[in-house]
């Protein structure tokens, strides 16, 4: 049996693990539906449309399992980490509950825009899009904001270990919010674009090579590429200002183990904060001092700053760590090459054989990169729940049958997680909607779903 | 400040009868849908599949509201309830999950045999196990089973919500959504003119109403001995909310006996609120009895001053959009079929 710290933290692991795979694509695909009708409407083609269709088919399904599992992780927060909810709910609830508002929206307007296809003109029916575009950024930015407030906990102050001169949204605006919400919001646009791509790239490799697939990859090409430099540069951002607001995170993440000027970088390898070394990895001498401060010598804290039962899991941290700055440039490599081989053509969409393969593996890379990111900010975080305030292990719940618990979760994301993909698999062998304009719009009327009904 | 205390309580329990009315007729429609027999069964679970909203994503959000309601407003009464109800909360979370995955995966092409026979069984069952265990979370709270001194109460409670008191309230729970749900499809069958259906639906309203009738005098009977911060605040100060509940509900009844059913859906919500209405005036001042009050367990006054602006921004942004959701559909109240034909045209 495990201690409930060790339960309740593998519960919480793979709640967000499964949930963050759906929040992308809640937050990433409405802007493909909205950009693939817009251009069906703006250039009368029915191809986009049968692609915004079959889009919102699988969005259907894959909005309905984000919504359950993020119920989960909303519930989770007390039933796992009651004290955490118990210490700081007066700090940080605030932001939950409004993102309750967004999310509220992002329904509303999702059911106009699922069910009132036939109901709205078209370009309405586009319009209502938007909302749902808008409303997936804010609830992400929200409760982004709400993670980053436990990483540099802000709008209160501590008297003998008692919060009090509360303030819910100086605590929604600390210091790490605009650098994790922005890095997030792109996440959402690099992995569902750089995901649908991936999806096309797979189905023109199988041969399919027609207009309705290079639609589809060259908008996903469109999103994640447009998204992915952004991605890369906001990395960057957020790397600096947690060397200011979480240093020894930083330091784990870089494998900087001994304070020091002139630091290396370290790419990969397997880093040993107790002996200094950082095994296996590829060195390139005075790189970290010069990537934070662009001076050669210049000086980096090292782990040795801190006290050792205070460091987080240094290599799992700077393995995830690289392995996600990796997957961005490989990501970015394959874009330049799309794009460029794009223009080089005269604006058709590359074939190339060797190409579509890179494009097929950047969408596993796209949420490897996801994953892991979520893992550097939430192992870079420990031992803390809210940083160097509350321990995670005065956080958890005491509740007995915390391990049944994790036992149970683990077999419904696992169910949940087969019987989806074999839904989505049959949604994609299942025939395509119609390509003709007349045949999507058309009002195919209430008579025929009334008289069905009714029978 | 305590009216930023009564206003966030009052707020989040208008949340909590909007979250029992309208995932009460969602739950209700799933009991309906194991409980149904009769000559036309398939009739009926054709047009149970049809009401259950289009917007059960929109219903569900009104429980994590509550839900981070406490959190922001009333943190103690959350961490409180989450350690000593674990495992209620658990297997209510689960039901919640499942029920929802289920209706997501049910409406999804080409339905073949194995999987939507196992998906239907799995909505069913799990629309049996949410509301049963929110109802005995509900006892729970109310009969005073969570104590907290100095900030620390029970963790892991097992007898507290299999009382009788709390085993009669978790069916009263499953009936109340029976009813809802039974009353609102007579208003669905109306509307298609199947009279066979109105009159099934008619009949099991009643019934479902009777038994939530005879349950909640049980319920009464019961809560004096073991819910007795409940019965003796009845009886200070909320005999006439009690007694409102009593008049809608044989309002409701006779609405239904007369075959005035948009009255009688009318009527049904408003007994609901009037029944979780009644359970909160009665159990003032406390928000956990039996130790702690609303006032005692309230967040600092800027915290709660800015739950309620932002509530109030919220809900300017939330009611043209609701407008607009109900403009479009205005005609054709019949949005949840649309749904499932346009699903099967894939």
């Amino acid at each position: 049996m495990f201690s409930n710290l060790v339960a309740a933290r593998a519960q919480m692991g793979f709640s967000l693990i499964f949930h963050v795979v759906f929040v992308v694509l809640g937050v990433g695909l409405p802007l493909l539906l909205c950009l693939a009708e817009g251009l069906a409407l703006w250039r009368k083609d029915g191809t986009w449309l049968a692609l915004s269709r079959q889009w919102t088919k699988a969005f259907t399904v894959l909005f309905a399992i984000g919504a359950v599992s993020g119920a989960v992780v909303e519930f989770e927060i007390a039933l796992l980490w009651s004290g955490l909810v118990k210490n700081a709910g007066a700090i940080i609830g605030l932001p939950f509950a409004l993102e309750g508002f967004a999310f509220f929206l992002e329904g509303i307007f999702l059911g106009v825009y699922l069910f009132g296809a036939k109901r709205l003109s078209p370009v309405a029916h586009w319009l209502t899009s938007i909302p749902i575009v808008i409303s997936g950024i804010v609830s992400a930015w929200f409760i982004t904001s709400a993670n980053s407030w436990m990483n540099s906990p802000a709008g209160f102050q501590l008297v003998n270990g008692k919060a009090i001169n509360i303030d819910p949204f100086a605590a929604i605006l600390n210091p790490n919010t605009p650098f994790e919400t922005t890095h997030m919001i792109l996440a959402c646009y690099v992995t569902a674009g750089f995901g649908a791509a991936a999806v096309y790239a797979v189905g023109m490799l199988r041969g399919k090579r027609d207009g309705y697939h290079r639609r589809g990859l060259l908008l996903g090409m469109l999103m994640g590429g447009a998204a992915i430099p952004l991605q890369i540069i906001s990395g960057d951002f957020n790397a600096r200002s947690l060397e200011q607001t979480q240093p020894l995170t930083y330091a784990a993440m870089e494998g900087v183990t001994r304070s020091g000027f002139g630091k290396p970088l370290y790419i990969g390898g397997i880093v040993d904060p107790a002996s200094g070394h950082v095994w296996y990895s590829i060195q390139i001498p005075n790189g970290e001092s010069l990537l934070s401060h662009f001076d050669l010598n210049s000086y980096t804290k090292g782990m040795n700053a801190f006290p050792s039962s205070l460091w987080p899991p240094a290599a799992v941290i700077h393995l995830s760590f690289d392995v996600m700055v990796g997957s961005a440039f490989f990501m970015l490599l394959v874009a330049v090459v799309f794009w460029g081989l794009f223009l080089k053509n005269k604006r058709a969409v590359p074939e190339n054989k060797w190409l579509l393969w890179g494009t097929v593996i950047t969408g596993p890379a796209a949420y490897i990169a996801l994953e892991l990111g979520w893992i550097v900010t939430e192992e870079g975080r420990q031992p803390w729940i809210s940083y160097l305030w509350l321990l995670v292990k005065n956080a958890v719940n005491p509740a007995q049958w915390m391990n049944v618990s994790l036992v149970v979760f683990i077999c419904i994301y696992l169910v949940l997680g087969t019987t989806l993909v074999v839904l989505l698999l049959r949604l994609a062998r299942g025939p395509k909607p119609s390509e003709k304009w007349e045949d999507l719009l058309v009002d195919e009327g209430t008579t025929k779903i009334k008289q069905e009904v009714g029978a | 400040m305590e009216i930023y205390a009564y206003a966030v309580a009052v707020l989040l329990w208008l949340s909590m009868i909007a979250f029992a009315v309208l995932g009460g007729a969602d739950f209700g429609g799933g009991i309906w849908n194991v409980l149904f027999f009769g000559r036309n069964v398939k009739e009926a679970r054709s047009l149970i599949r049809g009401a259950l909203g289009p917007v059960w994503e929109a219903n569900n959000v009104w429980l994590i509201y509550i839900v981070v309601g406490l959190y922001t407003g009333f943190p103690i009464v959350a961490a409180s309830v989450a350690n000593a109800l674990f495992i209620p909360l658990t297997l209510a979370l689960i039901g919640f999950v499942m029920r929802g995955a289920a209706f997501a995966f049910r409406t999804q092409p080409s339905r073949t045999g194995g999987m939507s026979t196992v998906w239907g069984l799995g909505f069913g069952v799990a629309s049996l196990l949410t509301p049963f265990m929110f109802g005995a979370i509900a006892a729970a709270v109310a009969s005073g089973a969570i104590p907290v001194r100095n900030g620390q109460g029970p963790v892991a409670l097992i007898g507290a919500w299999l009382t009788p008191f709390a085993l009669t309230v978790a069916v009263i729970a499953l009936a109340v959504s029976a009813t809802i749900a039974a009353i609102f499809l007579t208003v669905e069958a109306q509307r298609i003119d199947s009279r066979d259906l109105m009159e099934a639906f008619r009949l099991r309203a009643l019934i479902a109403l009777g038994v939530t009738a005879l349950l909640g005098l049980l319920g009464l009977f019961l809560s004096i001995s073991e819910a007795p911060v409940i019965w003796h605040g009845m009886l200070d100060h909320g005999w006439w909310a009690v007694g409102i509940t009593m008049l809608i509900g044989i309002g409701t009844a006779a609405a239904l006996f007369f075959r005035r059913y948009k009255l009688a859906r009318v009527l049904i919500v408003m007994e609901v609120a009037a029944f979780l209405g009644a359970w909160g005036i009665s159990q003032l001042p406390y928000i956990l009895p039996p130790n702690l009050t609303v006032v005692q367990a309230a967040s600092p006054p800027t915290t709660m001053r800015e739950f309620l602006y932002s509530a109030l921004v919220g809900l300017l942004v939330l009611l043209p959009s609701f407008w607009f959701l109900f403009h479009v559909f205005k005609f054709q109240m019949a949005v949840p079929q649309v749904h499932e034909e346009e699903v099967k045209e894939g």
